[in-house]
């Protein structure tokens, strides 16, 4: 399902057209990125939760070259369903 | 800071944020996530704008060990639900660590962390001499590790570590003993040059008159007085570098300041003609003659009668 099909999918669901939809989908991810980059964590029952984690800085080796990388730490946002979720998939 | 936020405190955000009433922007929220998770599970695939890419993912059957027990077993394959950040979103959360790049590490960085890796093994195996080796054996392929036995490995490593004490101990018991045995073969070449000393005067006179026969002379008188080769050495060299034989080494000289091959001959043979014999036990060339430096090792060899 690409994104043009959700938000029909999402303004049929909330009586609103596809434009408001869309907008307040931009809206909603903005409000959570806010939360994101505040350190706070998503978590919703039935969905799962979507945090960001700080990975560390490590060494990687290339296969081919043998050349040793020092990767940088980052921050990655992260998904983690939820166990509900994880049930239907059974 | 590190709160968890619900449902309904999205809501009330997203209300602030756009002007929406709350029980529609709470239905509007729980409307998102519904539609995600359903249609990740009917159509495999969600793709948000902004947001990101929730995927079905087939994980296929693996083998895994018991921590406890070490038993193996298999974990069965099954679906997994992975999300793939916007690219846009995902620099922009990335922020803080955003000036930070991928380096190359040099040798002797490389050098430096395979020495800090090594003191920690270090530290983890003075409390656990097992696991040290199985942690030396983890740096080996892993595939390798899982077949081979336990005790074999076991019994593997400790061979190893005495054989490579044995040969420290040795090397260690040369190293001090060295200036023991040097010692005494100095000893012995001085010994030689205060024999070889008085001799010449004697058998200078003799040569006198007729200079080229001289050298036979000598080789004869000292082949039927005496059979012992050191002492007879100094004397025999005297114009003659062909008639011996290298039977071992005499001793180990260290070049000094001035020292050279045929100061070194003089030395242990009484004769700088003996030069060609050190030369050729140390394999040294030409070239190589002039320019060793002080502090250089040279084996002097041990002459006998051909």
């Amino acid at each position: 399902m690409n994104n043009k099909q959700f938000l029909t999918e999402l303004s049929g669901k909330c009586q609103m057209s596809a434009e408001q939809a869309a907008g307040q989908v931009q809206a909603l991810i903005g409000v959570m990125e806010n939360l994101w980059q505040n350190g706070d964590s998503v978590s919703l029952s039935g969905f799962g939760v979507l945090e960001v984690k700080k990975k560390n800085e490590r060494v990687s080796v290339n296969p081919t070259t043998g050349v040793r990388m020092l990767v940088p730490p980052k921050l990655v946002l992260t998904y983690k369903p939820s166990s509900i979720l994880k049930d239907k998939l059974k | 800071m590190d709160n968890k936020i619900n449902l309904s405190q999205l809501a009330d955000l997203l209300a602030q944020e756009s002007g929406m009433s709350k029980a529609a922007s709470e239905q509007f929220v729980k409307n998102f996530f519904d539609i995600i998770s359903q249609s990740v599970l009917t159509d495999g695939m969600v793709k948000v704008k902004g947001l990101g890419t929730f995927k079905l993912i087939q994980m296929e059957d693996r083998e895994s060990v018991n921590v406890n027990s070490g038993e193996r077993f298999t974990i069965e394959g099954h679906q997994k639900i992975s999300f793939v950040p916007d690219t846009d979103l995902k620099e922009r959360i990335n922020k803080p660590f955003a000036a930070f790049e991928t380096v190359e590490i040099t040798e002797e960085q490389a050098a430096e962390l395979d020495k800090m890796e090594q003191q920690e093994t270090d530290n983890t195996s003075s409390t656990k001499t097992t696991d040290n080796m199985e942690k030396s054996k983890e740096k080996e392929p892993k595939k390798e590790l899982k077949e081979v036995k336990d005790e074999n490995q076991k019994g593997w490593v400790k061979v190893l570590i005495w054989v490579l004490s044995g040969i420290l101990v040795l090397a260690l018991i040369i190293f001090l003993l060295w200036p023991v045995i040097g010692g005494n073969a100095l000893k012995k070449a001085d010994k030689n040059a205060k024999e070889k000393a008085p001799a010449p005067t004697v058998v200078k006179p003799e040569p006198k008159p007729a200079a080229t026969p001289a050298p036979k002379k000598e080789e004869a008188k000292f082949t039927l007085t005496k059979g012992d080769q050191e002492k007879a050495l100094p004397l025999f060299g005297v114009g003659d570098t062909v008639n011996y034989k290298i039977v071992g080494t005499l001793t180990v000289h260290t070049m000094e300041k001035g020292d050279m091959l045929t100061t070194i001959a003089l030395k242990y043979y009484g004769t700088k003609k003996l030069w060609p014999y050190i030369a050729k036990y140390n394999n040294l060339k030409s070239r190589s003659f002039k320019r060793m430096p002080v502090g250089y090792k040279v084996k002097v060899p041990k002459l006998a009668n051909k």
